[in-house]
Parts: C-alpha cells; sequence; structure tokens
C-alpha cells in the first residue's frame, strides 16, 4: 500500500482521538514518503494515551507541515523521498501495525547502508520544524534534582565528575532531612503549578512519597508487574520458538491490562509504564536502569518542570564461579556497583533535561544521598569550581532559585 | 548550552584528537607520516611461520571508557604495558551493521554483511579462515575461533561456493562446552551463565551441548571434563572462559591463526554502567594474559601478531537517539568509529596512525600477514603494519 491510498476508512481501527487527527490530516498523509509516514503514524496510533506535550509535538509537527507550500515540502522532505523502500516492506500492514514497519525499515536501512541518509533526513526535517515551531518555554524554570548512592558509604573516585564542570560542587552539604526537604519542594511546586504530567518522582526502590499532584513511579510498585513479564518472557523462551524478534514482537504488544496495570483511572500513566517495562533494556532486572531510564523518558515524552530521580541498590550481577558453585545469596545489592550507574544516571538525566525548551534557565542537582557531597548546576552558579560553604539541600535549592 | 547543539562528529573528532595527543605525549611516541616510504608488505613475505591472533571485543567499547584520557584508567594493561609495544590504529570506522555478529563476520571476510544479526547463518563471503586454509593448504586445526555462542558458531565458514564447507575454521563455543559437560539434571542454576545475547536479555538460545562438544573437550582440548568443569568454577566470567580455552588450544593445538571474541562488554545493553565498566576492566586485562601467553609460548613467541579491536562503538552521550553507553543504535560518528592495535614481530611499537582506516581492511591486513589473498574483501591492507 502507498501513502496516496490512504482514506478516512484506513484509520478505523484507531482509538477516537487518533482516529480524528489521522482524518483531519488525512490529505497531507496521502503526501507523505513512506519512509517517514508509518513513524508519524506510530504516534498517531497512540495518541490518546500520549502525555500532553507529546500531542502538542504531534499537533505542530502537522500543523508545520500542513503551512507549508508544496514544493517547499518537497524539499524538505527529499531525504526520505530518496530512501528506498522496497516493496516487501510497503506490503506491511504499516497503518494498522506502524510499529512492525518501523522495526522493519530499521532492519532495512542498515542492511542497505541507508541509515547514514536517514538520519541525515530526519535531522534535517527536525531542525526545520522546531526552528519554525519552537516548543513552548516551560511555566517555570525546570528542575532536576537526582540522588544517588543510597546504602553507599563512600564513592572509590570523585563523584559526580562528569557534572562537576558545568556546575559548583559542594564538597560540605548538612544531609540531614536531605530527602524530606527535596520530596516537599516537588510538592511546593507541585502545588503551585498544577499541570498533569509536569512534575515526577522516580524511585529505583521503594517510593518515600506520594501525592496527587506527582505522577511517582517506583521499580518496588511495578514488582508484580516486572515478574509477570518476565513469566511470559520465559514462557516464550521455554517454548523453543523464542528468538529475539519473537520476544521482542511480544513485548511490543502486551497491554497494561495484561500484565497488571490497570488503565482505568490514568490510561496515559499505566501506558507510560508499560513502555517502561516492555521497551527498555535492563529496566525488568536491574533497578538503577529501570530508574534512569524512566528518568529519560519522562524527560523525551512528558517534558516536565520537575523531576526528582532517587536511585537505589540494584541486584548484584552474580559472576559465574558464583553461579556455577551454586552458593550464591538472593537478593544481594551491589551498592558500590550501583553508585556508579546512578551517577551516570545523574549525567544522562542532566543531559535529556538540557534538550528541552528552557535549558538556559532549568537548573539541576545532585546529591550523594546522606552525604556531604553534591553538584549544583543553575544560570546562577559558576562552573567549574567548589564552593566550601556550609550548606544544606533547603540553601542548595535557594541557590539554584 | 544545549546537549543537542552539541555537534556529534565534531564530538568525535575532538576525542580522536585528544586521545591521539595524550597516547604521544603519555609515551613519546612518533606519528606514522615518516613512515609511509617503507615497503612493509614485501618485508611481511619474508616472514616465515607466521601466526595471527585476533581479539575484537564484541560488546562495542566507546573510546570515553577507552583510550580517551577519562577512559584509560579502565585499560590500565594496555596503556602501560601494550601500546608501547604496538602500532595504534587511532579511527577504525565501522560502515556496516552494527549488531555483534553480522559486524564480526564483517570483520572475519573484509566485506560488510548484511544478513539478520539475530540469524544462525554463515555469512556470504569468504572468511579469513578460509583464504587462509585454501591458499596456504593448511589442515582444519591451523585455524580456530572462540566466540560466544549467540550465532557465532557459523562464523568459521562461509555459504560462499568456491570456500566454505571443509575449509573454514573449527569453533569453539566455550558456553557450549560448558553445558555439555555440566550435568543435565543438577542443582546448580546456571541460567544465567548462558545468557548471552545482552541486546535481550532474557534470551538464552537453545544450547546444543552434545557429542560435538564433548569430543573437542576430550580430543581437541584435552581436557577431561572434571577438570574442565572445576577450572569453570574458579572463573568469574564467560569471557576468562574463552581465555582459558584460547590458552588450551594454544598449548595442544598451536593454531597459525586464533580468533577470540569476548563479549562481557555487551552487559551494556542492560543499561548499567558499573557492569559495563567491569567489562572492559576484565578485557583489558584478558589481553594481556593472551599476550603473555603468546610471548611465553615458543610455538608462538616472535611470530606472532595480534590485532585487538572492539568491534565497533556504542552510542554517543549526546546523541538523542539513543541512551549513550547503553546501546548501539543510532549509527552515529562515536558508535562506529573505534580503535586497533597490533603487536608483533616487525610492528612498528609505539606508532600511532592518524589516518581513518575502515574495519574492513583488517582481513587482508591478516592475508598479507599470512600470505593469502582476501580477494573478496573490499577492504584494504594497512601497509603501516610491518
Amino acid at each position: 500500500m502507498q501513502p496516496r491510498e490512504l482514506t478516512a476508512a484506513s484509520f478505523v481501527s484507531y482509538p477516537t482521538k487518533g482516529r480524528a487527527v489521522a482524518v483531519e490530516h488525512l490529505a497531507l498523509l496521502q503526501n507523505l514518503p513512506l519512509s517517514l509516514l508509518p513513524l508519524l503514524l506510530r504516534e498517531v496510533i497512540a495518541y490518546d494515551v500520549r502525555f500532553p506535550a507529546e500531542q502538542r509535538m504531534l499537533d505542530d509537527q502537522f500543523a508545520y507541515l500542513a503551512s507549508l507550500p508544496a514544493e517547499q515540502r518537497e524539499n524538505l522532505l527529499h531525504g526520505f523521498v530518496a530512501i528506498e523502500v522496497t516493496e516487501t516492506l510497503a506490503a506491511i500492514d504499516w497503518v494498522r501495525q506502524p510499529r512492525a514497519f518501523s522495526e522493519a525499515l530499521t532492519a532495512h536501512l542498515w542492511a542497505t547502508h541507508q541509515m547514514d541518509a536517514f538520519r541525515t533526513a530526519a535531522d534535517a526535517y527536525a531542525e526545520a520544524w522546531r526552528k519554525a515551531k519552537p516548543d513552548r518555554e516551560p511555566p517555570i524554570p525546570r528542575l532536576g534534582i537526582v540522588l544517588a548512592g543510597q546504602g553507599c558509604d563512600h564513592s572509590p573516585h570523585p563523584i559526580f565528575r562528569k557534572l562537576r564542570p558545568y556546575g559548583t560542587y559542594f564538597p560540605n552539604v548538612d544531609p540531614a532531612k536531605g530527602l524530606a526537604i527535596l520530596t516537599e519542594a516537588l510538592e511546593a511546586r507541585a502545588a503551585k503549578h498544577r499541570e498533569p504530567y509536569q512534575h515526577w518522582y522516580i524511585d529505583g526502590g521503594e517510593p518515600a512519597m506520594e501525592s496527587a499532584q506527582v505522577s511517582v513511579i517506583s521499580y518496588a510498585e511495578l514488582a508484580p508487574v516486572r515478574r509477570a513479564i518476565l513469566k511470559r518472557m520465559q514462557e516464550v523462551i521455554n517454548s523453543g520458538s523464542g528468538g529475539p524478534e519473537a520476544l521482542r514482537t511480544l513485548l511490543a504488544e502486551m497491554r497494561p491490562e495484561e500484565i497488571g496495570l490497570g488503565s482505568k483511572s490514568d490510561a496515559t500513566l499505566a501506558h507510560f509504564k508499560t513502555s517502561i517495562l516492555t521497551e527498555g533494556s535492563g529496566t525488568q532486572i536491574f533497578s538503577t536502569t529501570f530508574a534512569q531510564w524512566t528518568a529519560r523518558e519522562a524527560l523525551r515524552r512528558a517534558q516536565p518542570v520537575t523531576m526528582l530521580v532517587r536511585f537505589a541498590p540494584r541486584q548484584r550481577q552474580l559472576p559465574m564461579n558464583e553461579l556455577l558453585s551454586g552458593q550464591h545469596p538472593t537478593n544481594e545489592t551491589d551498592p558500590a556497583g550501583s553508585l556508579i550507574d546512578a551517577e551516570m544516571g545523574a549525567y544522562y538525566t542532566w543531559i535529556n533535561q538540557q534538550r528541552l525548551s528552557g535549558a538556559e534557565k532549568g537548573s539541576f542537582l545532585a546529591w550523594f544521598e546522606g552525604k556531604n557531597e553534591a553538584v549544583a548546576i543553575g544560570p546562577a552558579l559558576p562552573r567549574g569550581v567548589v564552593s566550601p560553604s556550609q550548606v544544606n539541600l533547603e540553601k542548595l535549592l535557594a541557590m539554584l532559585g | 548550552m544545549r546537549a543537542d547543539q552539541i555537534d556529534s562528529r565534531e564530538v568525535a573528532r575532538r576525542i580522536a584528537w585528544s586521545r591521539r595527543d595524550f597516547l604521544r605525549s603519555a609515551a613519546g611516541v612518533a606519528s606514522a607520516a615518516p613512515l609511509f616510504s617503507f615497503a612493509p608488505l614485501r618485508a611481511l613475505a619474508q616472514l616465515k611461520n607466521q601466526k595471527v591472533v585476533v581479539v575484537t571485543f564484541g560488546g562495542g567499547a566507546r573510546d570515553e571508557e577507552t583510550f580517551a584520557p577519562e577512559g584509560q584508567e579502565n585499560i590500565p594493561n594496555m596503556v602501560k604495558t601494550l601500546f608501547p609495544q604496538s602500532t595504534f590504529y587511532a579511527q577504525v570506522v565501522n560502515k556496516g551493521i552494527l549488531g555483534h555478529y553480522v559486524a564480526t563476520a564483517s570483520l572475519a571476510t573484509g566485506v560488510y554483511e548484511t544478513f539478520n544479526n539475530f540469524a544462525t547463518v554463515p555469512p556470504d563471503n569468504p572468511t579469513v579462515f578460509e583464504y587462509f586454509r585454501k591458499d596456504r593448504k593448511r589442515p582444519l586445526h591451523d585455524a580456530w575461533v572462540v566466540a560466544p555462542s549467540n550465532g557465532f558458531n557459523h562464523i568459521g565458514e562461509s555459504g560462499n561456493r568456491a570456500y566454505g564447507e571443509g575449509l573454514g575454521a573449527g569453533v569453539i563455543l566455550p558456553k557450549h562446552l560448558l553445558q555439555a559437560a555440566l550435568p543435565a539434571n543438577g542443582s546448580i542454576d546456571y541460567a544465567h551463565l548462558l545468557r548471552d545475547n545482552y541486546e535481550t536479555p532474557f534470551y538464552t538460545p537453545e544450547l546444543a551441548g552434545s557429542e560435538v562438544e564433548m569430543r573437542q573437550l576430550e580430543d581437541v582440548l584435552k581436557f577431561s571434563v572434571s577438570d574442565f568443569v572445576h577450572h569453570a568454577m574458579s572463573l568469574s566470567s564467560p569471557d576468562e572462559l574463552s581465555v582459558y580455552i584460547a590458552k588450551q588450544l594454544m598449548r595442544q593445538m598451536a593454531p597459525s591463526l586464533l580468533w577470540i571474541t569476548l563479549h562481557d562488554i555487551d552487559i551494556a545493553h542492560s543499561g548499567t554502567y558499573s557492569l559495563y565498566i567491569d567489562g572492559i576492566q576484565r578485557s583489558d586485562r584478558l589481553c594481556l594474559e593472551l599476550w603473555n601467553a603468546i610471548e611465553s609460548n615458543p610455538e608462538y613467541k616472535g611470530r606472532t601478531t595480534m590485532f585487538i579491536l572492539p568491534d565497533f562503538g556504542r552510542d554517543s552521550d549526546v546523541d538523542a537517539g539513543g541512551n549513550g553507553f547503553q546501546h548501539h543504535r543510532t549509527g552515529d560518528p562515536l558508535s562506529r568509529t573505534t580503535w586497533m592495535m597490533v603487536l608483533g614481530p616487525g610492528v612498528r611499537q609505539g606508532v600511532v596512525i592518524d589516518r581513518p582506516v575502515e574495519s574492513v581492511d583488517l582481513a587482508p591486513t591478516i592475508g598479507a600477514r599470512l600470505g593469502f589473498s582476501a580477494r573478496f574483501s573490499k577492504g584494504t591492507p594497512l601497509t603501516e603494519i610491518a
């Protein structure tokens, strides 16, 4: 099937809002290249359970593309048009299964050495529509907070090395009531600026707070869901017919209700949690990966103004000799390794926050939980310096504004 | 600063330069430019009874965690001991598919193979093992591969009709050996150990622990089952098992062409940075261990060239399409660019080669070293190695 063959009836299986979006932009969709269209349809088909920021971005893209004169649009998309798409790919039911198409397209791009050309086309497209329709500034400057090192006594090397060049390192932090101060600050911002999915608390262990205004996700809370997913995966493996692709398909097709995530109260959040555990590699096994990936996806998709990520010790990876000896203790954690994971996770969380609008006004705090060390990054703080000041977490937050 | 304002190509260029500069200043080494007038391949032809050992990091390792200044703490053995004895290629570019089996096959054939990375199929083009055995009329026991089990069981010989069946390398899959040697209904939970596809962490391929593996244990490696299992229990990782087997192969068979693919680093796909670093540190230690084995074995000492290279890099921290070290999916310059270290007789020591070379250049370079023609390869012999 080719894009020009699309009709309103093509989208009859789409959920209500997604169908409305597709039908509204039908004429545009009919004129998009096949190497791009199904990727947009991946978003359209899930429109009903997307975050407001994602819906806004998709609306912006369609509005931008529709506003372009035909010749200008052709120029913009010529890189996609130049991508060779085979008849086999075109034969995939990319309207109803855009995800399957995109996976097949990815493999095709690699195999035919077109990946670089596709990247170039995608970069040019993204740059053009973002320049024409820049994302709105956040209502308040963004604030990201990461707590690393829970359960670890000391860092084997200078902590937060990758973040220090971008902010001020504080080696004399008073840790008293630190977690409470930070969660209260999160709640205060959420109470003052009430927008859905704009304030997040992500915990790699048991959550330290509950709040109606804050989107809360924790590794511990999702334990039954993780078990359900692993059970399904194991069934496929044990069947003897489950290669990596079969597993990937299985995971992609899982719906929240199948794995114990009731979606009636908040379908958007339920689908988000499902995607974290079914699309994120390692999120089902290691809590540090779970915390980092959840933060990454929440920033990318929901574009929150406040995010607090608290890493917890992950389970220990068992070395071969312990596995063979059969004498390994169960449920043992690796606090030292988890600290290293969390440091990198803090750095990646900052990078992902910096990708959002208003980055130059945003602030970021990384704290070695329960200890005296923190790095604070913000427009009012000098970069790459050490502050000998005695500060507590409240004062650090005040410095960040 | 916004992260997406950093051009990833610029990042790659900066890292490449800083790495080269650091290495030069640290070791007082020279640029390769004055060496180009030398005719190394003619000199190579005079070398007799050459052997080659190739070590690939089938987990993809980035500059940041290896030869960039901040990464060198992870590879002390390579920086301090191996690098000063080596010619170092600072930019090895992989223009093919960034999947470990297909990329390793591409290294072995000198052609960017395009098959499904997860399919258990042979490469389309002849491998260095086939070229070597056919051109040099060498027996099976003179070319061996020690590799992780996911798909690599076909890497020894291609589907090319002029080569292929009967002309390839013997392939040893250590995890298959272990599977064959361990009691079938024992109480040991070693499923985690046999898991080897880190891109899909819970996928454990069906292992054919069979008579073939038992024969390899007894006839090739000369291990008793009990000795093998006993020793395996003292090792902490699958890569250590691979190197243990490789060293035994060197002692028992002394193959002229030995290819070892390490894979522990690929735990990075699980998203745990600390375990990824552990894998790099272990690979560093194992490379020195292999070099020491070469230098202490009369069959190898003074006549063996060792190539060490990751099959490719991993995604950049700043590429929005990826998640940094965790994967190699973006195809960005950092994920495509890595390095190669070459040690051995006639190899210039402490030389850094600045010019970009391609990963498919490895096969014809091995050919020049061992005296065969990788005639279907798309690569070019690296003329600086002499």
